[in-house]
Order: C-alpha cells, then structure tokens, then sequence
C-alpha cells in the first residue's frame, strides 16, 4: 500500500461520508456543508488521477462558485421552518427501495469492468511513469490544437476525414461561452424582483 | 474479496465505485428532499458522480496499459459538466428564488401547479 | 267427447269477454254506480272458474295423475282460423295439458275472490270520490264521479287476455293477448288517472314492456323465418305434412345430435350410434324436412329463444325491465295482487315454461342468470323499502326471479310450481296490505305498528303469508306452500351447481337470499303489526276491513299453507298435476361445449332424498336467521336499526335508490328520449311549417338547422370524445402528479428496468461485461 492508495481511501471516505451526510440530514445548512466536502474530496480525487486542472477547477467553480451560490439560495430563503425538513418514513422506504437495485446494478457493471481489466494487469507490467494529460494540453485542446493526435505520441495516426472531426475542441469551447452568457442574462432575468 | 481490493493497487475500478455512491446518494436526495435547494444539491453529487467517472476513464495512471480510453476527451468532457453545472446552479437557483417569491415556501411539494 | 273439453275452456274464457263488453256499453247504468257491472263481472270470473275447475276434473278423470313426464299428452286445435297461406295458419287455437289447465283454475280462482275482495276495497268508488292526492287549482281536492264500474270492466278484460294467453296453441295468439294483457295493466295502474304518479307508472310500465317486446317480435320473425309455423304443435293427421314448433325443433335437434354421434363414434370411439330416424316418411318429406331445418342453426335457435325471453323480460319483471313493476304499485291494490303479483307477472314465467322445447341449454343459462341476478337486487331494493307495497312488489320481482332461475337450471316443475303457491301466498299478501292501507289510509311502514290489535284477521293471515314465502315449515316432515316449491328450485339448483362448478354462485346467491327473503318479510309484519302504535292519528283510524275483504283473505290463507301439499295416500297435488306435462328444454347441453362445459341437470335426479334433505336444511336455516335478524331489529328492538343505517350510509342509499338503474335508465334512455322529442317537435314546428310557409327563407333556415346539427350532433361528437379523453386524463394524473420527486422516482424505476430488460433480454449488460 503506498501512498497514493493511503491518500484515495482518505479522500474517497471524506467523498463518501460527505454525500450521505447531504442524503441523511434533515438540516439544509448541514447538507450544503456535506456538499462541499463531498466536493473537495472529489478535488483531491482528481489530483491523484492525474488530472491536476481539472481538480482546480473543481474547487474553484463548485467549492468556490456552486457552494457559494448555493449558500445565497439558502439564505435568500432560510425561515426556521424550511432550514429544517424531515423527511417522512414512508418517503425513506421508497427511496431506499428505489436506490437499492440502482446501487447494486451499477456496482455489479463497475465490477465487470474492473475484472475484464485486472485480467489485463495480471499479464502486463503495471507502468507507473505513464504520461498524464497536463494543464497545457487542454487548453490547446480547447483553442484547436491537439498535439497528442496531431503529433506522432504514439496513437495511431488517422484517416483526414476523421482528424477533421476530432481536431480540438473549439467549437464546443464557444458553445460552452455563449450558453454561459445566457445563462447569467436568464438567471438574472428569472431572480430579478417583480415589479407590478 | 474486500481486505483484498483495498490492498490491490488503486484501479478504475476503486474510483468507479466511488463515483457510484456519489450518483446514487444524489438520486436518493432528490426523491427524499423536500426542500428544492437540497434537491439542487442532490443534482450537483450526481454530476459530481459522473465527473468522477469521466476522470478515472481519462487517468492513465490507474491502467496497467499505461493509456486511457479516454485521455484527453475525458477531461474536457468533465470540464464542460462542471460549467453546465454552474450554468445550472445559478439558473436552478433562480428558479428557487421565484418559486419561493410565488409561494412562499421552498417546498416543492406544494407547487403541485403543474399537475394535470 | 274429446270435443267437450274445448267448448267447456272457450265457455270460461269467453265469459270475461261478455262481462266487459256488457260493462263496456251498460256499465254505468247498472244500478247504483254502477254496482250491477261488479255483480256481472264477479259471476262472469266464477263461473269461469267452475267451468275450468270442470274441465280439470274432466281431464283428470281421462288422464289420472301419477304418470311420468316427456311424453306428455296434450289436445289441440284451433277454433277459428284468421288466415291459411300454404302451411302458414293464424289461427285462434287452443293447446291444452295439465299444465293449461292448472294456470286456468288458478288465475279464475284468484281473479273471482279479488273479485269479491273488491267490493269492499273499491266502495268508495260507487259514489263521488275525495281524492287525497290530487289538488286541484283552487287548492282543494279532487271531486269526481265513480268508477267501480270501470274497475271491473277492466277486471273482465284482463281475466280474458289472460286466459287467451293460457290458452293459446300458438305464438301470434301469445302475442296477441301479451299484448292485450299489457294493456290491461295500463289501464289499471293509470286506474286514478288524475294522480301524475299514477299516469307516468302507467306510462312506464308500457314502455318498459315495449322494449321486451320488441324482441319478442324478433324472435317470433325468426321462428316464423326458420320454422315456417309458429303453432306449437299441429292438431290430427296435419302435423305429418305441417309439423309444429315443437316437432320441428325437435327434429333439428336430434339431427344436431346424430351428427354429433357421427363424428365422435367416427373418432374411434363408438358410443351409442345416433338413433336412426323413423322410417316412412317419404323422400321429399325428409328433403323437405332437412331443408327447413337446415336453417335452424344452434346458434339461431338459441338466440330466438332468448329474443322470445326478452318478452317474458319485459312482462315478468326480469333484471333490466324490472323497473316498472315496483311504480305500477300506483294501481288499487286488487289490481296489484291480480295482475303484479299473482297472475300477469308470471305470464312471463308461463310463457318460458310453455316455449321450453324450443329453448337451448344455452338460452337457458342465460335465463338462469337473469333470474339470479333479478333475485338478488329485488331483494336487497326490498330490505330498505318503507312503503309497504314496494316491498311487496320487490318481493314479487325476487320471486319471479326465483322462478326464472328454476326454470332455467332445468327445473320445469320447480319453477311453475314456485308460480303456483307464489300466487296464492302474495295475492294473500297484496290484499293483506289492501286492507292494512284501507285501514291506515297510508302506505308508510314507519307510521303504522301495533295494528294486530285492531285487525287481528289480517295480522294472522299476514303472518300466514309471510310464513309462506320465507318456506316455512319442519323439514323434511311438513311445511307451508312456499317450503316445498322453494325448496325444489334450491334443490334443482344446487343439482346444477354440482354439474357445473362455474356457475355454482348461483346456488349460493338463491339460498342467501332465501334467508334475505325471510328478513325483509318478517321485518314488515313487525313494523306493521307489532310492538306500539308509532303514529296515534293512524293508530286511532284503524279498523278491521269488511266482511268480503277478510273472506278473501282467508281463503287465500289456507290455499297459502295447503298449496304444497299432496293429498295423503295419493300423489295428488300440484306437482303431479304439472308432472304429467313435463317437457325437457331442445338440448340439455350447451353447444359452446370447449368454452363453458354447461349441462342442464335431469329434473327427477333433484328428488334424490340426500339432495332435498340437504338443502331443505340449509334454506331452512337461511330463513331462519333471517327472521331472526329481523326480530332482533324489528321484533323485540334489541338492536335499533337506525343505528346500521348511519354507519352504512352508503350501501343503504345505493339500495334505497334502487342501485341507481332508475336513474341510469332516466340518464341514458329517458332524457334523451325526450331531447330526440324535442328535436323533433322543434323539427315539425319550425321545419315542416315554415317549408309550407316561407319556401323563400329555406336556405337561411337550412342553414340554421345546420348549424344547430352542427352544434349538437357535431360538437356533441367532438364534445363526448373530448369529455372521453378528458376522463382519461383524470385517471392519468395520479401518474402526472406534478410532484418532482414522483417524477424522479419513475425515471430511476425506468432506468432500472431497461438495465434489466437489456440485460435478460437483448444481452447488453453481458457486452459490457465483455468489455
């Protein structure tokens, strides 16, 4: 067991024990607490896979950006009466009904995968050096340019007319910009105070 | 069988796990919460879970092949769920406020309004 | 000698006819308001009766009782032909068995001492009648002249038609008098025709029936269509070239059978082979013969049948006609026990018994059914009924219903003998409440109670009556009339429930309600006559009746107790009167064999002494907690009956509303009946006329009308579709909840059943784990 393991149970645990305090508590404010230590949990989960932006970004637009705005809405509409919502037995029974087979059919595919792949471990030699995907990369991807494919790393080169489909990420990067400036206009739109 | 996939080294499989309990505590706070802001939340560990998904299938480090399915698509892929997700928090949320303005109350039970 | 007979029969059935014409012209001339027409009439009916009671005795001494059923001997004829084309005859005819016989004794018998009956109960009818009910525009009552002569006029006509109807050797003649007893009926409910109530019963009553009897035109077509004839059978040597209904159907039933014999020894397994036909007739008789019955299908004899039982529907009372019946208690009393309750009623059951021949097991199942559930609802209308005559008439219905239910398990004596000691024991009952409303001047159970004192004739012979119709009795040793036809019906019943497990509820619903049956008798004589007088003004005004009144009464009690018996040391009685005309139905097992395996059970296998011994007990221990119930609520008031009624607000409404039929009917029928009316009064008043009058404004006009079909035939289309799916969507917003979380719940249940799904059946969760 090295560290990298001892770090992933840590994190994995807090991810854990995070979600189900949101799920169990009948406390809003408590939820949104289990929240953002589900989340950075979740931020560290993602540093050790390698994907160190990605865990930036995580605890920056959903620790710093989400939670926040979540904790407005809390306080926008917090009376004593809403902070705290019991769910009801019954509620509790169809839920755990619902989540069970949910649960178990997931775990069992997550399973299968696992297994088809340490079938795969056992015949190769695990490479620790492996080379993650950096910071740099994606945003090149993101502006159009992708050296992985592009360049000779090893993947296999491929027909144009597929290059042309796969090259960069520009698009959806604009996509992603436009939806968001709507999104800010819609939401002022919506949050605004009515006016008779 | 467990003592031995905690010892194993940390594969795909470990964070898929992961991942799956995120998503399904999301799904069981949005059947049992009343209250529509915890509902929100329920929302944001089930994107949350899939993140965790995309990531893990975009490590190469937990592949004993060295490269992932996924490499840099799965990144940008996560990248882009969690702006959709902000996008939708901050929409979501404005409907929260609305909703509460129109009915006094954050329960989302009683906008049954919609109902045919 | 054998010509005796029918003159002797068209003497007593003749008769009637004389009285009401008679009455008809000189009616309100005959003495003082018109008392004579009453005389006339009365003497006309009884010597009626001692004609027909000759005639039995005469038949009898020729034809001694004790001999076993199916080939029964029978004299017919005609007495007059209206018309002959080739082979069809209308004719006026007669057919005469034991069991003619038996219904002309019976209905002169009783129609002679309602005869008399009325002379007490109509009194008021020989002068200027008061009437109560009716308010005139100056806010008093009613003052008009008498009727007692009107009365028995009509009393004449029906004694007739009902008679014709006995003895009518063929179809058209049934229908003819059917007819002319319905009416009969009309006249006598509508008999204080200044009382709305009175005038829409009467109207109801002549609807109701008309529909029953639109289909017994359609099956009298058919039979006409399919057979050629519609005489029952064909008197003499004719019946060899022009055979009768019975022998026709006969024959197309042994074909059916030897056919059937045919092919299964055919399969390899040589039963019994199909009885060869009778050899000499020729070979164009038979081609004749085949010819015509070839049209005679299964299928076609079982539907005529029924379309000739929904007459017997309409004029019985049977479960979707029914509804008249308990509003034509709008009539004088006499009028309801005569015709509603011992006679005309069960014309119905008559005609059955009469067509049996020519009916299926098929056919007959659904009689059964009919009756069933007519015995049912009856019954159930009957427990909350307050007015003493509606529960009366309930009951008539639930017996018919029981009758109808004999017959059609296959019990021909059952049910007929059921018609018998019915008719005693409720006319008794019928003229007991005459004389307990001539009493009490209302017809209100609630506000009578504790009348035995005063009356104590009619509180016995009551108490006869109802002992009679809950089966009363010792089993196995002696009861009253209704013991032993009851008891036949439940037995036959029971009988067909051990060969047929499908239908064996039938029993069940028959024997519960005998049990109810008792409950709702009992539960009215204790309102009427027991405990303390609930309301002092009526209490006060109540007297015995007189003197013809309480005679009738007491005849009719002791046929009510004697009817069942045998008379000892002979097997004479009424069962071996109608034994000697037994007919076994056209086929004794139902043709849709590999569906529903039905089997009409043998009528002597019922006698089986373990049989009767076991359901003589069971019915007796049904009438007896019910009486028991009755008299813990009525009798010694241990339990208060309002109290069952507040906790059960909703059964005792459904029931006190007559499960809803009316008011269906008045729905989907009635109303729109009278909006088609409107439409066509508005159609006559502004189409008709004005095409006549302003030809020049017709494409204005028309185009009106088209916009009113538009609106109302068009959009009503439009409209009902709408209305339809509107429905449909109340009943699907319990899925479309608008709760979110509802929503949510289903789409993780649809996820997890495609993961299922795929996985069991299209193999995708293997792919995946295939990698």
């Amino acid at each position: 067991m090295d560290a990298t393991a001892i770090f992933f149970w840590l994190l994995a645990a807090l991810a854990v024990a995070g979600a189900l305090l949101v799920v169990i508590t009948p406390h809003i404010v408590h939820a949104a607490v289990g929240l953002i230590l589900a989340l950075s949990a979740v931020a560290g989960l993602f540093f050790l896979a390698g994907a160190e932006f990605l865990g930036a970004m995580q605890i920056m637009i959903y620790v710093g950006g989400t939670v926040v705005l979540l904790a407005f809405g809390v306080m926008l509409t917090a009376r004593l009466t809403f902070v705290r919502m019991r769910t009801t037995a019954d509620q509790w029974v169809i839920a755990v009904l619902l989540a069970a087979p949910l649960a178990i059919i997931l775990l069992q595919s997550a399973w299968a995968y696992g297994h088809l792949r340490s079938a795969q471990v056992s015949s190769e030699t695990r490479s620790m050096e492996a080379e993650a995907v950096s910071a740099t990369d994606l945003g090149l991807a993101l502006v159009g340019v992708r050296p992985q494919v592009d360049g000779a790393s090893g993947l296999d080169p491929r027909s144009a007319s597929n290059r042309a489909t796969m090259d960069g990420y520009i698009l959806p990067f604009e996509l992603v910009s436009v939806h968001l400036l709507v999104v800010m206009i819609g939401a002022a739109y919506l949050a605004r105070r009515r006016t008779e | 069988m467990i003592l031995a996939g905690i010892l194993s080294p940390i594969t795909v499989t470990h964070y898929l796990v992961v991942g799956i309990i995120l998503f399904v505590c999301g799904i069981v706070c949005l059947v049992v919460k009343r209250n529509i802001i915890a509902m929100l939340i329920g929302v944001e560990l089930i994107l949350n879970g899939a993140n965790i998904n995309l990531v893990a299938f975009s490590s190469p480090q937990l592949f004993a092949s060295g490269t992932a399915p996924l490499l840099l698509d799965g990144q940008v892929f996560a990248l882009f769920v969690m702006i959709l997700a902000a996008a939708e928090a901050a929409v979501a949320l404005a409907i929260a406020l609305q909703f509460y303005s129109r009915f006094g109350t954050v329960d989302v039970d009683q906008g049954g309004q919609l109902n045919g | 000698m054998e010509a005796i007979l029918p003159q002797l029969l068209l003497a007593a059935w003749l008769l009637p006819l004389l009285s009401f014409v008679v009455i008809l012209l000189a009616g309100a001339r005959m003495g003082e308001g018109g008392r004579g027409a009453g005389y006339l009439a009365t003497l006309a009916v009884g010597v009626s009766c001692v004609l027909s009671i000759i005639a039995l005795v005469w038949w009898l001494g020729h034809h001694p009782l004790g001999g076993h059923g199916g080939h029964s001997e029978v004299l017919t004829g005609d007495w007059y032909t209206l018309a002959q084309f080739e082979s069809l005859r209308f004719s006026v005819g007669y057919y005469v068995d034991s069991l003619t016989l038996g219904m002309f004794v019976m209905v002169t018998f009783i129609a002679f001492w309602i005869h008399v009956y009325s002379f007490g109960y109509m009194h008021e009818e020989l002068h200027d009648v008061h009437d109560p009910f009716v308010t005139g525009a100056d806010g008093r009552n009613l003052v008009r002249p008498g009727r007692f002569h009107r009365f028995y006029q009509y009393l004449s006509l029906f004694c007739f038609s009902m008679l014709g109807l006995v003895v009518a050797n063929n179809l058209f003649m049934v229908f003819a008098f059917w007819e002319l007893v319905g009416i009969c009926s009309y006249f006598l409910i509508g008999f204080y025709v200044e009382r709305p109530s009175a005038t829409l019963a009467s109207n109801k009553a002549f609807i109701v029936n008309r529909v029953g009897d639109f289909g017994m035109i359609i099956g009298l077509a058919t039979f006409l269509f399919a057979c050629g004839t519609l005489h029952y059978a064909m008197p003499g040597n004719a019946s060899e070239h022009h055979p009768g209904l019975f022998s026709i159907v006969k024959d197309a039933t042994n074909q059916l059978q030897d056919k059937n014999n045919a092919a299964s020894s055919h399969e390899g397994t040589p039963t019994n082979v199909g009885h060869e036909k009778a050899g000499g007739s020729s070979g164009l008789e038979t081609a004749n013969k085949i010819e015509r019955n070839r049209a005679l299908t299964p299928v076609l004899l079982t539907l005529a049948g029924l379309a000739l039982f929904c007459g017997c529907i309409g004029k019985s009372a049977q479960f979707p006609l029914h509804v008249w019946l308990p509003d034509a208690m709008e009539g004088p009393t006499p009028v309801s026990a005569l015709i509603h309750a011992a006679t005309m009623v069960a014309a119905g059951v008559y005609l059955v018994a009469r067509i049996y021949p020519l009916l299926t097991a098929d056919a007959l199942l659904v009689v059964a059914l009919v009756g069933t559930i007519t015995l049912f609802l009856a019954a159930t209308m009957a427990v909350v009924a307050t007015d003493i005559k509606r529960v009366l008439a309930y009951s008539t219905i639930s017996q018919l219903g029981y009758m109808m239910l004999g017959l059609g398990v296959g019990g021909w004596v059952a049910g007929l003998f059921h018609l018998f000691t019915h008719a005693f024991f409720k006319a008794l009952l019928f003229l007991g409440s005459g004389s307990v409303i001539h009493a009490c001047g209302t017809n209100e159970m609630p506000a009578m109670g504790g009348l035995w004192r005063k009356m104590p004739w009619t509180a016995a012979t009551m108490l006869v009556g109802c002992l009679a119709i809950s089966g009363a009795g010792i089993p196995l040793v002696i009861g009253l009339s209704g013991y032993y036809s009851k008891d036949a019906i439940l037995a036959q019943t029971f009988l067909f429930h051990r060969m047929n497990p499908l239908f064996g509820w039938m029993f069940y619903v028959a024997l519960g309600v005998a049990g109810v049956t008792a409950f709702y008798m009992f539960r009215l004589w204790f309102l009427v006559f027991w405990g303390k007088p609930r309301d002092e003004h009526v209490a006060h005004h109540a007297h015995e009746s007189p003197r013809t009144m309480v005679a009738a009464l007491v005849v009719l009690a002791v046929l009510s107790v004697v009817s069942g018996w045998t008379v000892p040391g002979t097997s004479w009685g009424i069962t071996s009167l109608l034994e000697q005309s037994r007919v076994t139905p056209a086929t004794e097992t139902g043709t849709l064999q590999s569906a529903v395996a039905l089997r009409i059970p043998d009528e002597h296998a019922s006698h089986e002494h373990t049989i009767h011994a076991w359901v003589s007990g069971l019915a007796f221990l049904a009438a007896l907690i019910g009486f028991g119930i009755a008299a813990v609520f009525y009798g010694i008031r241990w339990l208060d009956p309002e109290d069952v009624r507040q906790r059960f607000r909703g059964v005792w409404e459904l029931l006190a509303q007559r499960w809803y039929i009316d008011q269906i009917y008045d729905a989907v029928f009635v109303r729109n009946a009278l909006r088609l009316a409107a439409v066509a009064a508005w159609i006559d008043r502004n189409i008709i006329d004005w095409l006549a009058d302003h030809a020049a404004l017709s494409v204005r006009r028309l185009s009106q009308w088209d916009d009113w079909i538009d609106r109302i035939f068009v959009d009503g289309a439009v409209n009902a579709l709408a209305a339809g799916i509107y429905d449909m969507g109340i009943r699907l917003r319990r899925w479309q909840a608008g709760k979110i979380r509802v929503y949510i719940m289903w789409i993780v249940i649809g996820i997890v059943a495609l993961f299922i799904i795929g996985t069991i059946y299209l193999g995708i969760g293997a792919n995946i784990s295939r990698g």
